[in-house]
């Protein structure tokens, strides 16, 4: 390895050091585990208005999805316009068919 | 993991070198395209499975199947693997690629581990609970979708499991990074997924 | 990083095999496009034979039901797709002054597994017979009880493997034009065929995946036993229909905005003026793709869905009549005191607007529920949709054909001919659906084989008949224009219409493997026109004369949809019962499909093993081919 090589290598190692460390993963990891218990103990303690609970569970579910694709898939990054457009209109695409399944079948 | 293979990181590698090449940054673009049309197919599986949800044909009910316990430990063995490959992408931008290759072995671990539990549930419901594909169409939207799931996690599992070789073999470049990039997006969507599955196939047909 | 790989280059049918350049795979694409179109309008010109006179026996009955589902299905997917693909193929990365699409391996995958899909889809007609429940597969029509015969597998897994190689395509397509566009061409400066094809795209990859799982689930109840549809065991037909339309719907926008592109390009060009209301044309054409999203149940009115449903989508369906008028005005506005010159792809364009209005406004007609109670699954429904894809779509794929066909061959297409073959096509045309309208008032439903006489139905479906003959006649004389001028010796000009205003007409015709020797400097819309009209010669290079990095052929994509295709067969008749011991074995065993599948993994494997590190031209051989930048 040349001394320039060593030199580049070095800044890179110096580099790193201003890396984002694990600890904001951490703590998504953290309030995603928060949020999934939330939603198990809600159905297993029973007893809840189920109106209530499928809610919350929504809501629970749609969180941690946010937040999951916002710091774990660096959605909340620059750069990102494209692919947030792209993910909004397949989710758009998608809620559409949910609804019409969910209104719009009959027997 | 102590040491960080310097031999194997071109001493010129950017920060992340998964942006590096034009290469590189349309194969991070194309697969948030790919995510776009996937999320359109799991949410037209999830619309059938809704639509179908309460159509037991007199076989077993979600309420009557599910075992709450099973899929909060597959739930956290999907959400696990989702923080390690994180640190497999952390690992990468520090150009670490001992701890690159671990974090990854580790989600492919977990990754089996899934599978093996899933593979185990469908036997169970099929053998104890005569919930086959056949049964009624609740039971065929159950096992689509969740089979749909499954299947991805399968594939993801194979996917990683080569790119760990590659790693082994041509180390860390701005031709492996982006693949590594990659196949970690995939697998993050793979845990978004399964955060829908569990909430809507397993707790609120618990719910009714 | 002097990657000195020398290339092997192929020559004659491994040349076609492997390559993994953009113009070949165009070629390749309106080669296939051509055939499927050649076989479904002959079961188009076999279908009217049928319907000439009344109670007439030309057919039977369950081979004009295949007929026209094969009819209905051949055209949309195997027929019209090819040719938008084999334009976008020819032309995006010429327009956006790329030199490749951003994936070119990816573009050759597409290429042939929509190939192969339409291959196994075809091989129906040899094999225990077509398909037979129309091209929308209503259910319970579709399943097994009601279609026995493998005809109905041969659709959804031929339409499952075309349509991966539609959405690799359309995704490819997204990437090149966000990425690759040369330097200064902002989206704001794109030509209009490259915008109506980056929105065609988005919407194949919103639209597409819908259709893969009703697919799924269509050959799950069918070779699986699955009860998705089953009514007895809680299925529901309905569903269907919705998943069916979710995707069917946005899939006819995705057919006509490339042709809105194409008229985009043709009628500025030889009206010799820039395009009128650019900006309200893009922002019409991305309006059109969100209605197009938001409209499908009007396929639905009278499966019951409802007075409030049925308003809501009768509503959203009249709205997209706005963004579409726009663009109607906008073309007229752009010939509005233009030089015009009537070209044969200019009257293919001119021709194209007044027959696009008129299927418009039957389609606001069908729009209003009420009357759409009448019109349902009539010859008025025959007609519209026929004005649309047929008088609109087609009309614009010729047009765009006659117009870059010097740039993708090199060789003029006869004037005289080309106008020949438009006088035929329109005129027969018009003859044989304009009347249809009327037959769909008077009564007459559609897909039904024949009909009784003195109902007033004699006369107008002989009209149609010999209306649809002369059309025939009209792409025969189109498809001889091709023949003859592929035996003339090429050499045409760079800008062979003398008018061009975008990037392809900068660069030789065809162009060079690596398309622009120097990505040139984009200076604002039209770039070209902007050149010539500042007295510039060409266009100004953004980059010094270098090395040309180029991706190598390969014949990994072929091999990876042979494995497909082996897979959709082998998982088509894994339930059938065979007679010969060692096929039952084959494929009762599901060893077929994984040995399909192995060779599809196998090549994504090889493909992922081995870098492709591609090879360079070099500036001194740029500079003895003596290209201009």
């Amino acid at each position: 390895m040349s001394t320039a090589d060593h030199q580049a290598n070095h800044d890179v190692v110096k580099h790193s050091e201003r890396h984002e460390g694990p600890q904001k993963h951490i703590i998504v990891f953290i309030f995603s585990i928060i949020l999934t218990a939330i939603a198990f103990a809600a159905v297993s303690a029973g007893g809840v208005n189920a109106a209530f609970t499928v809610i919350l569970l929504l809501v629970m579910a749609v969180l941690q999805v946010l937040v999951q694709l916002g710091y774990w898939m660096h959605l909340k990054d620059r750069g990102h316009l494209m692919p947030i457009l792209f993910m909004i209109g397949g989710f758009f695409v998608a809620g559409t068919a949910i609804v019409t399944a969910l209104y719009w079948v009959w027997w | 993991m102590s040491t960080t293979h310097a031999e194997t990181v071109d001493g010129a590698l950017p920060h992340e070198p998964e942006k590096a090449t034009l290469e590189g940054r349309n194969k991070v673009l194309s697969f948030w395209l790919f995510l776009g049309g996937e999320a359109v197919l799991f949410g037209t599986l999830f619309a059938t499975f809704l639509a179908l949800r309460n159509q037991t044909n007199e076989g077993p009910t979600a309420g009557e199947l599910f075992q709450l316990p099973m899929t909060a430990a597959a739930t956290l063995i999907l959400l696990v693997s989702s923080l390690t490959s994180v640190f497999a992408v952390q690992a990468m931008h520090r150009h670490k690629v001992a701890a690159l290759r671990v974090w990854l072995m580790i989600t492919v671990l977990l990754g089996l581990g899934f599978l093996g539990l899933e593979i185990y549930e469908f036997a169970e419901y099929v053998r104890a609970e005569k919930f086959g594909m056949t049964t009624s169409a609740f039971s065929s939207a159950f096992y689509t979708l969740v089979g749909f799931h499954g299947a991805h996690v399968a594939f993801g599992v194979l996917w990683i499991s080569v790119l760990i070789g590659q790693l082994y073999k041509k180390g860390l470049t701005v031709v492996t990074a982006p693949k590594v990039y990659v196949s970690a997006m995939y697998w993050h969507f793979i845990d978004v997924v399964w955060v829908f599955i569990f909430t809507v196939v397993y707790l609120l047909g618990k719910v009714g | 990083m002097a990657h000195a790989h020398s290339v092997k280059r192929h020559k004659g049918l491994m040349d076609w095999l492997t390559t993994v350049d953009h113009k070949k795979i165009a070629i390749l694409y309106l080669l296939a496009g051509g055939l499927f179109f050649g076989i479904g309008g002959i079961e188009a010109v076999l279908i009217r034979l049928q319907l000439i006179k009344p109670m007439n026996d030309f057919v039977s009955a369950q081979t004009f039901n295949e007929l026209i589902t094969m009819h209905g299905t051949t055209m949309i997917f195997l027929g019209v797709m090819p040719v938008i693909f084999a334009l976008m193929n020819a032309v995006i990365p010429l327009q956006i002054g790329a030199r490749d699409v951003a994936f070119p391996f990816l573009n050759s995958l597409g290429f042939w597994t929509f190939l192969f899909g339409g291959i196994l889809l075809n091989l129906s007609w040899i094999m225990g017979g077509a398909p037979d429940a129309g091209w929308t597969a209503y259910t319970p029509l579709s399943t097994t009880t009601y279609s026995t015969t493998h005809g109905v597998d041969f659709y959804t897994v031929g339409l499952q493997i075309a349509g991966l190689g539609t959405l690799i395509g359309g995704i490819n397509f997204l990437a090149t034009i966000i990425t690759m566009r040369a330097p200064g061409m902002s989206f704001m400066r794109m030509p209009m065929f490259t915008w109506t094809s980056f929105i065609t795209s988005a919407m194949i990859l919103f639209a597409f995946p819908a259709i893969t799982v009703g697919l799924v689930l269509l050959s799950f109840d069918r070779i699986l036993g699955a009860n998705f549809f089953e009514v007895a065991n809680g299925g529901n037909p309905v569903l269907w229909q919705h998943i069916f339309w979710i995707f069917g719907h946005p899939e006819v926008y995705i057919l006509i905005l490339p042709a809105f592109g194409v008229i985009s390009e043709v009628i500025p060009t030889f009206a010799r003026k820039r395009l009128f209301g650019y900006s309200s044309m893009v922002f019409a054409t991305i309006l059109i793709a969100f209605l197009g999203f938001m409209v499908w149940a009007h396929h639905m009115f009278t499966t019951g869905l409802g007075p409030v449903a049925n308003a809501l989508f009768s509503i959203a369906t009249m709205l997209i009549a706005v963004p579409t008028g726009i663009k109607i005005f906008n073309w007229l506005f752009t010939m509005w005191g233009g030089q015009i010159r009537f070209t044969s792809p200019n009257l293919f364009a001119i021709g194209f607007i007044p027959t696009f209005v008129m299927g418009g406004v039957t389609g606001v007609m069908l729009a209003s529920a009420p009357a759409d109670f009448q019109f349902h699954d009539t010859y008025f429904v025959v007609a519209h949709f026929h004005y649309v894809i047929v008088g609109g779509l087609v009309s614009g794929l010729l047009s765009g054909l006659h117009y870059w066909w010097p740039k993708m061959f090199g060789r003029m297409l006869n004037e005289s001919l080309g106008k020949l073959s438009f006088w035929f096509f329109i005129i027969g045309f018009h003859l044989t659906f304009f009347v249809q309208h009327f037959l769909g008032l008077m009564g007459m439903q559609r897909r039904v084989f024949t009909y009784l006489p003195n109902q007033g139905f004699d006369t107008l479906n002989m009209v149609s008949t010999i209306g649809a003959i002369l059309m025939g006649i009209g792409i025969l004389i189109f498809l001889i224009n091709a023949i003859v001028t592929a035996t003339k010796p090429k050499g045409v000009a760079d800008d062979p219409w003398e008018d061009g205003r975008t990037l392809e007409w900068a660069i030789p015709s065809p162009p060079p493997e690596y398309n622009f020797k120097q990505i040139p400097l984009v200076r604002g819309i039209d770039a070209l026109w902007k050149e010539k009209m500042a007295g510039n010669k060409g266009m100004t290079p953004a980059e010094p004369l270098g090395p040309i990095h180029m991706p190598s052929p390969t014949i990994l994509p072929f091999v990876m949809s042979v494995g497909i295709f082996i897979a959709g067969l082998g998982f088509m008749f894994s339930k059938e019962q065979f007679s010969n011991s060692f096929m039952s074995l084959i494929f009762n065993n599901w060893i077929v499909v994984i040995i399909g599948l192995l060779i599809t993994f196998g090549s994504m494997l090889l493909r992922s093993l081995y870098d492709d590190h591609g090879w360079h031209i070099e500036v001194d051989e740029l500079d003895e081919e003596g290209v201009k930048a």
